[in-house]
């Protein structure tokens, strides 16, 4: 450990009105090192990794150095010219556009003598590019079409291509959050190759086996303070996550999933068409926790919406043995389903609006009489939820956007649980939560079945699945190829179904 | 339903977040027991109520300028009459962009049901009958307008600017490009300017419009209905709401609520003539987004709404009274609108 370190942050503190987001945060980062950096939503990641991208101002005192020059804080522009590379999590892709134009956004166009712009450059820069990253797709495509560790790709592409000064420090911001884990491991390639290339790299991840798998050091963040700097080698997933959370972390009740605990049928499938999926039959009875596995591409993206009504589908899908009609929430959720989608802000998340709303917009009118709401009574009930599933703060006046992520998944989730539901669907229940509010979600799934529901849990997370399952279907080519019981059980075994099988359809 | 070209609560959910934020003073994670918790900052509403504070402003200066005229109780009752028709136009139209659609055709069918409604009189028509189909006709329109929307998926601010070209059309027909004057039936022109305790009788219904919308939209699920498929209609979908049917009806709405106001205007005036609608569009738009920094602030909502109208006129009336020419009127207009929801967006920035 003799070379220098070509970011150097020094007493990095940032104070938002009432809270210390970060405090006298050091960090040295070396060239051709690759850094995990871990702690729980809200220990102060993000403000980091804002700062240093220029979208925060530190407090004053704060310094960073990027190869010994003085970083100038709060400005995009010279971040980028310092060398400071980002991805972040949504990956700032235009999905309509093809990767030509996607790397464009970053560097600009080469353009002629006229200001027309060279297509046949532009296109063999970028094919070059890509394929540099150990990528081999049509970049004439739009982004939107790719697949997730291919758009992955063109992101690092971006932020690694030629600007006014080479790149220095490339900055992963949970790059990993939805990809599953085969697409995952190219990723890791690729982020290898890159510090081979002694670019030094900062990788943000809630996943703690590849922080180990991956990284040579880790920093941790607590409570806006780094905990420690360590090499990975030699701790453990126990003591890292000890690190993160300051005390160990308690073991919940594993579920009782066996069969003598089911009761009747609460959803049964036939036959399930969609643009992905080929025919898949479900049964799920109450009671019972059902995990479904797959690559992208399997088919697995859809079942949940499919199953709901968000997206068109063929088959036959029926909740307490009553037919539901596809693309009809609404009724699905009167025979007693409800679905806890994927990608929170698109889809579940209403940020604007306060906590007590975005609770009862699944029940707005169990708290009126003859047609006027009745927010006391209304607020109360909203607040013990909060309460109950431990959502911080607990302010039913809250905007949602205030919350950190695994608090906006508790509020989604308190939404679907004080509804009862028969049947609980649950697309990625834990994407971008971090490890505490998982392993809380996870015991609100536990008690939801124990409580009599049945529920279906889509995730490639797949020691989430699990820890939660009684049973996994795995998904491959839109039909399902195996079916794991509680005895084999292990993310291992449900990986390698999921690959397994994709590699023999393929061939 | 409707793309990002035409988000009517984008530009309100900037400037309402803004204030949220000022008010919650909130990080992205505060820890547990922080100090600000212990001590809250004083709250004076800088920001929710900063219409009021203006208005207060506006009446003060205006007050001290010109004590003799300004400040005359009928100067109050003539500020408070001339604005009811737009403000209830304004109403009306909080519904349809509290639920994410834009309708550019409330203007237009106002002034098409001036124009149906003394067209009908004239031709002796009951009145309560030429009420009726003025209004219903408004509700067809709006009708016409959501199958468009949500059928045919054009997006709303095409569809009702499409809609609203072709009504112009309509009132030129049903005027044939002249002025008609209703002489027909007194009791509608009473209706229309008949004055109790000094104000005109529009004033009344408009604030009885005010009422109704103001306990349906705060006080019932429509306004929850509404303000999810506004915020985010995906999410709103898979929460198991209508979208499509609550974008439907409120397009029904505002176009019921603009042909009632273009009944009450036409007893007001008394005559018809093909373009008396179109020009309080922008006066009504411009309500319910500076409105929408107000009150309930970053939301579409009545109140706001109210005190945005009514500090626009205050303002206006003060100026035309100190002696400006007539074109300050759309100056100030435009420019206090611009300005509001700019600094509205500014604190959401700095956040």
């Amino acid at each position: 450990m003799v070379a220098t370190p070509v970011l150097r942050v020094r007493r990095l503190s940032k104070t938002f009105p009432g809270q210390r987001a970060l405090v006298d945060v050091d960090i040295d980062v070396e060239p051709g090192e690759i850094r995990a950096l871990v702690g729980q939503n809200g220990c102060g990641k993000s403000t980091l990794i804002k700062i240093l991208a220029g979208f925060h101002e530190p407090d004053a005192g704060s310094e960073v150095m990027v190869a010994d020059r003085p970083l100038s804080f709060g400005d995009p522009v010279s971040s980028d010219a310092a060398g400071l590379r980002f991805v972040h999590q949504d990956l700032g892709l235009v999905a309509a556009l093809d990767t030509v134009d996607n790397l464009a956004l970053g560097h600009g166009y080469e353009t002629g003598r006229l200001g027309l712009i060279r297509w046949r450059q532009e296109r063999a820069g970028a094919r070059t590019a890509v394929r540099d990253l150990g990528y081999d797709f049509d970049i004439s495509r739009p982004v939107g079409a790719l697949a997730a560790s291919e758009r992955t790709a063109v992101a690092v592409a971006r932020a690694l291509s030629r600007h006014a000064t080479p790149p220095r420090v490339l900055v992963l911001d949970e790059p990993t959050a939805n990809l599953p884990a085969a697409e995952a491991q190219r990723l890791f390639a690729l982020v290898r190759s890159v510090r081979d290339a002694g670019v030094a790299v900062i990788f943000v991840s809630h996943h703690l086996d590849e922080v180990f798998g991956l990284c040579d050091t880790v920093s941790v963040l607590r409570d806006g303070a780094l905990v420690t700097t360590r090499p990975t080698a030699g701790l453990d997933e126990a003591d890292l996550v000890e690190l993160m959370i300051g005390r160990k972390l308690a073991q919940y009740d594993v579920p009782p999933a066996d069969a003598a605990h089911q009761g009747e049928v609460a959803l049964d499938v036939r036959t399930l068409e969609t643009t992905a999926l080929r025919g898949v039959d479900l049964t799920v009875h109450s009671g019972e926790v059902v995990g479904i596995a797959g690559l992208t591409g399997s088919g697995r993206e859809e079942l949940a919406l499919a199953l709901f009504g968000g997206c068109a589908r063929g088959g036959v899908v029926a909740v307490a043995g009553t037919t539901v009609p596809q693309l009809r929430p609404d009724l699905a959720m009167r025979y007693g389903m409800g679905l806890v989608p994927a990608e929170r802000h698109a889809n579940a998340a209403f940020l604007e609006a306060d906590l007590q709303e975005n609770v009862v917009v699944a029940s707005p009118t169990a708290f009126s009489r003859r047609g006027v709401l009745r927010r006391g009574s209304e607020r109360s009930d909203v607040a013990r939820w909060l309460d109950r599933l431990n959502v911080a703060p607990a302010d039913t006046e809250r905007a949602m956007s205030t919350l950190s992520g695994g608090n906006q998944q508790k509020v989604v989730l308190a939404r679907w649980l004080r509804r009862e539901p028969r049947v609980l669907v649950l697309d990625e229940p834990t994407q971008g939560v971090d490890i505490g509010a998982k392993a809380e979600i996870h015991a609100l799934v536990d008690r939801a079945a124990a409580d009599g529901a049945a529920v279906v849990v889509v995730s490639t997370d797949h020691d989430e699945l699990a820890r939660l399952c009684g049973r996994v279907l795995v998904l491959a080519g839109g039909r399902v190829v195996d079916e794991l019981h509680r005895a084999d059980l292990h993310a291992d075994r449900i990986t390698a179904a999921a690959v397994g099988h994709t590699l023999r359809s393929a061939s | 339903m409707t793309t990002e070209a035409a988000q009517p609560t984008n530009a309100a959910g900037v400037a309402g977040t803004a204030v949220t934020a000022g008010v919650t003073a909130a990080g992205p994670d505060p820890q547990p027991g922080a100090v600000s918790r212990r001590l809250p900052r004083p709250k004076f509403g800088l920001d929710r109520f900063s219409g009021l504070y203006v208005w207060l402003l506006i009446i003060i200066v205006f007050g001290s300028w010109l004590p003799d005229t300004f400040l005359r109780s009928d100067n109050f009752q003539i500020i408070a009459g001339d604005q009811a028709i737009t403000a209830m136009l304004a109403l009306g139209l909080i519904v349809p962009l509290a639920a994410g659609v834009f309708d550019l055709s409330c203007a237009a069918t106002l002034g098409f049901a001036v124009a149906v409604v003394t067209w009908l009189l004239q031709q002796g028509v009951n009145p309560v009958l030429a009420v009726l189909l003025a209004i219903g006709s408004g509700a067809f329109i709006g009708l016409i307008n959501g199958l468009v929307v949500v059928r045919l998926n054009v997006d709303s601010f095409i569809a009702t600017l499409g809609m609203s070209s072709i009504l112009a059309a309509a009132a030129y027909w049903v005027t044939d490009g002249e002025q008609i004057v209703n002489t027909a039936s007194k009791t509608f022109l009473d209706a229309g300017s008949t004055r109790l305790w000094g104000i005109s009788l529009p004033f009344y219904y408009m604030v009885l419009l005010a009422v109704i919308l103001y306990v349906v939209i705060d006080h019932t699920p429509v306004g929850r209905y509404l303000y999810a498929a506004g915020g985010n209609p995906q999410a709103a979908r898979l929460a198991g709401l209508r979208v499509a049917r609550i974008t439907w009806g409120a397009l029904i709405v505002s176009a019921t609520i603009a042909a009632l106001t273009g009944v009450i205007l036409a007893a007001k005036l008394g005559s018809a003539s093909q373009d008396v609608g179109p020009p309080y569009l922008l006066p009504a738009f411009s309500a319910v987004f500076l409105g929408s920094t107000q009150i309930k602030a970053g939301r579409m909502n009545v109140l706001g709404t109210l005190v945005a109208i009514y500090l626009l006129a205050t303002g206006v009336k003060g100026l035309q009274l100190a002696g400006s020419p007539s074109y300050v009127n759309n100056l100030f207009n435009g420019l206090a609108l611009i300005i509001a929801v700019a600094l509205a967006a500014r604190t959401h920035r700095r956040r």
